[in-house]
């Protein structure tokens, strides 16, 4: 027997602790749950021994399951995922072990994932989650988490199952419910036809394009349309082929000759996408025209009487001018006497706009003749009876009277000193309805009257406008006033 | 200086094992990049290299340099308690 030396005792007794104390760890870790496997010294061979049992079996089981399933511990890494799952995050089991699930996700679905191992502590949970792809459409899985022991420690099992069919076809079928109130609630016709032309919806404004339910039938035999511009080569049937064929048409305006409302319509027309790129159909959109075609009409007529009328006044401006000039002795007196006329001219035309150049009450060309020359509450004019309406042709000539006449009162007679009178009133004529409506102008309190020796252009104007349908103007030169009356033919009364 | 090696000897895919291969990996990545080279040992596979370092409970992260060899047992959760034992600490 050796006796050891002291050093090498201490060396002894050193490497005894150490060991002592490694085995004292190892035994804190067995006992504190921190290993989950031991190596066993057999005779032959060492094994080694997994406390809890092999994790096999539900690994197996993970693998036959359809739906994407792993097992998580508590951290939420993962401990196994089977085939279907791994496929789908498109790393190889090896990639995946031990890393945290959340972490392989997109940022939101991990996050989701992470909120559905928490509120699954202890019971099962199930959320929906997506699953973004670029350049492809998101896939959307039922995610539910479960408690579960695996080996020593607590964790999760989670298994996601692919519903991006059911969501896809739900949000299918909304679009397809938000397009047909989309389609119903237009105010337009919109009609939907398959690939064959035949008419599968209508909504209820495609009453004005046809009667009674044409759901089933051929669109072009439906609704035959003349399309304008195109010299009837193209048909309702060419429409819907070159719509299904790809190609959109817009705007076009076309005749519905066998529409029972209305006749005239903007056509349009697209093909139909329901999924993909594939067209499914055609989308006819037919707007009524009748109120754009009526107000061009309405916009063409305006046009036409607009160029009369200004012809028609630039022919008497001319005239004006060419009869104060022949009549005018000096320049300043050709000057004072055309413009007074043309003003007189524009207060009617002035007058007529205000009524849209539809009608005119006689009192209110009076007044306005009148007001250069008299304040509206002098007493020096009366006018009775002349509330009634006459035609615009009638209106301008009996203007251009009235105005000839108060320029000679302001002149030469009652209105040009004081105490003088002139009254405007209707003297006849049933009121204008059968024979011609006479006002009277009459002044008195004025200078002797004596007959006219030289007539100028106030005159003729006078005598000569409002020559039609029965009318005109005559003058009694009476001593005590001149008396003019003026004949408006009947056929200018509204 | 080249990097030192640590063995970590885990027994195939058990729970503990792949922890604590990822705590390994996250824990010399954030506060130990470049200073040592992690070398798994799965006994599952090969047994027989327990007895290099004696080892019975798995997992076990072994560091043989700097001397006196250190072995830490469990998951390597307590990032602390690896990093004291590896020599980055206050009591290394």
């Amino acid at each position: 027997m050796t006796t050891a030396s002291p050093s090498e005792k201490d060396l002894l007794i050193a490497d005894l602790r150490h060991r002592l104390a490694e085995a004292e760890e190892t035994l804190r870790a067995i006992r504190e749950n921190e290993v989950d496997a031991l190596v066993m010294r057999g005779s032959l061979a060492d094994e080694i021994f997994t406390i809890g049992g092999d994790s096999e079996s539900y690994r197996t089981f993970m693998e036959v399951m359809e739906p994407g399933a792993a097992a998580l511990d508590g951290a939420g890494r993962v401990l196994y995922a089977n085939s279907t799952l791994t496929r789908l995050l498109g790393k190889p089991l090896a990639q995946l072990q031990g890393k945290l699930l959340m972490d392989v996700l997109a940022a939101d679905t991990g996050k989701q994932i992470e909120q559905l191992l928490r509120d699954a502590c202890t019971a099962r949970c199930t959320r929906e989650v997506r699953f973004p792809r670029s350049g492809d459409i998101d896939l959307h899985f039922l995610a539910s988490a479960i408690p579960l022991q695996v080996g020593t420690i607590s964790g999760h099992a989670v298994t996601f199952s692919n519903v991006t069919d059911r969501v896809y076809n739900e949000a299918v079928e909304q679009s397809e419910h938000a397009a047909r109130a989309v389609i119903d609630s237009a105010n337009e016709a919109v009609l939907v036809c398959d690939r064959n032309g035949i008419i599968t919806h209508a909504n209820a404004a495609s009453s004005i394009v046809y009667e009674g339910n044409r759901v089933g039938q051929a669109f072009a035999e439906i609704i035959p349309l003349d399309f304008h511009d195109t010299s009837g080569v193209l048909q309702a049937d060419d429409m819907i082929d070159m719509v299904i064929a790809g190609t959109p048409l817009r705007g076009m305006e076309a005749t519905a000759v066998n529409a029972p409302k209305v006749k005239d319509y903007l056509v349009s027309a697209a093909p139909l996408r329901v999924a993909g790129d594939r067209i499914n159909g055609a989308v006819v959109t037919m707007v009524d025209l009748s109120h754009r075609k009526a107000a061009e009409e309405q916009q063409r007529l305006l046009m036409h009487e607009l160029d009369h009328r200004v012809k028609n006044t630039l022919a008497m401006v001319a005239s004006i001018s060419a009869r104060t000039a022949a009549k005018a002795d000096t320049v300043e007196a050709f000057q004072k006497a055309f413009s007074g006329r043309i003003q007189a001219l524009s207060a009617t035309h002035n007058l007529l706009l205000r009524n849209s150049w539809s009608s005119l009450e006689l009192r209110d060309i009076v007044r306005s003749e009148l007001a250069p020359y008299v304040d509206d509450a002098a007493d020096n004019v009366t006018i009775d009876g002349l509330n009634i309406a006459v035609a615009p042709r009638a209106a301008i000539a009996f203007g251009l009277i009235v105005h000839e006449l108060t320029t000679n009162a302001v002149k030469y007679g009652a209105l040009s000193q004081e105490g003088g009178h002139v009254a405007v009133r209707a003297v006849g004529g049933n009121q204008g309805r059968t024979a011609p409506f006479v006002v009277e102008w009459r002044e008195s309190g004025g200078p002797r009257v004596a007959p006219l020796e030289r007539k100028g252009f106030g005159h003729t104007v006078i005598t000569r406008s409002l020559q039609y349908g029965g009318g005109g103007a005559e003058f009694d030169f009476d001593p005590a006033g001149l008396v003019c009356r003026i004949s408006i033919p009947s056929e200018d009364f509204s | 200086m080249a990097p030192r090696k640590l063995f970590l000897y885990v027994a195939g895919q058990t729970p503990k094992s792949l922890a604590a291969i990822a705590n390994l990996e996250r824990i010399c990545a954030e506060h130990l990049p470049g200073q040592y080279e992690v070398e798994v040992i799965d006994l599952r596979k090969n047994p027989k290299l327990a007895r290099e370092h004696s080892i019975v409970a798995i997992p076990t992260l072994v560091r043989e340099l700097p001397v006196p060899l250190r072995k830490l047992i469990g998951d390597l959760s307590d990032t602390h308690k690896v990093l004291v034992n590896l020599g980055i600490g206050s009591s290394a």
